[in-house]
């Protein structure tokens, strides 16, 4: 549920955790970013970064420019005065990634699982069987067929949570039990109702079902879209993959090489809850891409 | 002029590290990093007259041997690594003048874990996202994003430094060979899913410092915690063990529940993640972390939010000219 009044919950001397609600739910998210856009647009004197998740918000702040107590108040003033939920317009650029489904990297990735952990169904063949799909086609059509909103970033630098906005495209997944010691940079992963881009070569324990040349994360920040930030999203943004050929992969991935690749964003989007609202509403759950 | 310093041995793990660390990033997943022990750290700055901000190493459990181009003046804090100049001992807690060619020579820690060494004109790296610190795990900031290596260059800026300073005694972290520390926390962000016998557990016990331990957490080894009823009617989104929650940010200092296991979240710890932090170490204690070994024994006080802030206050007056002699 959405809490009547948010928790104020104190993490030591110069952290505190505000939590809006306590379940997985996308209006909840909505508003978690939505709040924290409004905070951070009002610079209060002493609070020095936000830390939005799915239901919460953890504030760090410095004890000899605000207390406790007047952040507190300060941020219910800017909860409150954010009126309805459905009248919240937020700018949410989309980013377009290009995957390669089910892809030479992912089978290799599983190949090396398989044979130095433990043998395990190919990631795509268990995502088609749990999730009813008629095959590669379909898993690739239905998870490129929704915009994903980023409701949160971290465990790694650079990691984001995307969640599917179109209900049709949702699917399901475990997560890997052992867990992988090894996963490619940019690698499409799916583990609870969650997808991801693998920002680095690191551990892992979703299951993984296709791979993007395209960088998340630049720690050399040799790419344009890295000159100000290491990493690309932020909370609130949008993503949309974009199916590939092997021959289009290849030529993104050596644009990257060349150090000349230009992440294609579309800054300009906003993003309406009504809109979105009123548009679930027409949706027959029934049809599948 | 700028100081070449020829990096001998890296030792254990040195790495540069400014004050305070990384910050604006945090919410993509960059933590703050920068000194552990942030007491010992500024006061080594402020002894070559740096600012306390400035770049400078942090030499954990074994310190480097450095070489130096040209002549500078540094200062050692934190843990005694019985450091050695050109082969006479130097004291800690002073700035004194380094000539062209020496070297400057740490062996293991015998008093605390980290030290701290501090340049005139601090540590020359490019910051990057706004500091120099570095964050090891993804290879960002410091010296090429991670600890020193054996043959690197590192540079300072150099320029005027005040040798024959001394930090007064009563003004500096007491860094004693002992091996029990108690290690102050806030109670909460997650303190209501753990049951009011489970939070006493907590705090009447013993915890060990695992092996298993660096600048992203501190495991600890103690008795099983027990759990609030929230923490098993909760909803599925929750994960399925009662240390589990939705995912939510992790405060820095946060001890952080995996299981049974507790983790004090510390400088480089991950930002997010799905597990509860009933307690929290605020930053005045930071600096017994910062000097303890493994198999150290904490036992935690529980102390309210404003008596930490009261503490991290005392310790930043501590943190200037005035406690210099």
């Amino acid at each position: 549920m959405i809490y009547e009044e948010p928790k104020f919950l104190p993490g030591g001397d110069r952290f505190i955790e505000m939590e809006l609600g306590d379940e997985l739910n996308f209006d909840l998210n909505f508003l978690v970013h939505s709040l924290s856009a409004k905070v951070r647009e009002a610079e209060i004197p002493g609070l020095i970064e936000l830390l939005p998740n799915m239901a919460s918000i953890v504030l760090s702040y410095d004890p000899d420019g605000i207390s406790f107590g007047d952040l507190k108040r300060e941020i219910l003033s800017h909860y409150h005065a954010m009126g309805s939920l459905e009248d919240i317009e937020l700018l949410s650029p989309i980013y377009y990634i290009p995957v390669l489904y089910c892809d030479h990297v992912t089978r290799a990735c599983w190949e090396d699982y398989c044979a130095k952990i433990g043998d395990k169904e190919y990631d795509p063949d268990l995502m088609v069987r749990l999730n009813d799909l008629d095959g590669y086609a379909q898993l690739a059509r239905i998870h490129s067929g929704t915009e994903y909103w980023v409701s949160a970033l971290g465990f790694y630098p650079g990691l984001a949570s995307l969640i599917a906005l179109d209900p049709r495209c949702r699917m399901t997944a475990p997560k890997y039990n052992p867990p992988r010691t090894w996963t490619p940079k940019g690698t499409i992963g799916y583990g609870g109702s969650v997808t991801c881009v693998y920002p680095a070569n690191t551990p892992g324990g979703y299951q993984i079902i296709g791979h993007t040349p395209v960088p998340v994360c630049d720690i050399a920040q040799r790419l344009p879209a890295f000159k100000d930030d290491l990493a690309l999203l932020r909370p609130g943004d949008r993503v949309r993959f974009l199916p590939v050929e092997r021959a289009e992969y290849d030529y993104v991935e050596s644009r990257v090489e060349e150090g000349n690749y230009v992440h294609n964003v579309a800054r300009y989007a906003k993003f309406s809850i009504r809109e979105y609202h009123h548009w679930l509403e027409t949706l027959d759950m029934t049809e599948r891409f | 002029m700028t100081v070449a310093i020829a990096v001998e041995k890296a030792g254990l793990e040195t790495s540069v590290q400014d004050f305070p660390g990384r910050y604006g990033f945090w919410e993509q997943g960059f933590p703050p990093s920068g000194p552990f022990d942030m007491w010992s750290f500024r006061l080594a700055n402020i002894l070559v007259g740096n600012e306390p901000a400035a770049a400078g190493l942090e030499c954990q459990f074994m310190g480097p041997t450095l070489v130096f181009s040209d002549d500078c003046v540094i200062a050692l804090c934190g843990a005694a690594m019985n450091a050695t100049l050109d082969g006479a001992a130097i004291p800690m807690w002073e700035s004194l003048t380094v000539t062209a060619g020496q070297k400057l020579a740490c062996g293991f820690a015998t008093k605390g874990a980290r030290a701290y060494l501090a340049i005139s004109g601090g540590i020359d790296v490019p910051p990057v996202l706004g500091a120099r610190a570095t964050f090891h795990m993804a290879g960002v900031g410091g010296a090429d994003g991670h600890a020193l290596k054996d043959g690197q260059t590192l540079h300072a800026i150099g320029g005027e430094g005040v040798p024959g300073r001394r930090v007064k005694e009563a003004c500096r972290p007491t860094i004693a060979n002992g091996k029990e520390w108690q290690i102050e926390v806030v109670q909460g962000p997650n303190d209501d899913w753990i049951s009011a016998e489970g939070i006493e557990r907590f705090l009447a016990s013993e915890w060990k410092l695992q092996a298993r331990s660096n600048r992203t957490g501190y495991r600890l080894e103690g008795p099983d915690w027990l759990f609030a009823e929230k923490a098993s009617t909760k909803g599925p989104e929750h994960g399925e063990h009662p240390s589990n929650i939705l995912d939510h940010g992790y405060p820095v200092g946060s001890i952080n529940l995996c299981g049974q296991t507790p983790i004090i979240l510390v400088n480089d710890a991950p930002s997010a993640g799905g597990f509860i932090n009933p307690f929290t170490v605020p930053s005045a204690a930071f600096w017994k972390l910062a000097q303890s070994k493994p198999n150290d024994i904490y036992r935690f006080h529980r102390i309210s939010v404003e008596e930490a802030q009261e503490m991290r206050r005392a310790i930043d007056k501590l943190c200037s000219e005035k406690s210099i002699a």
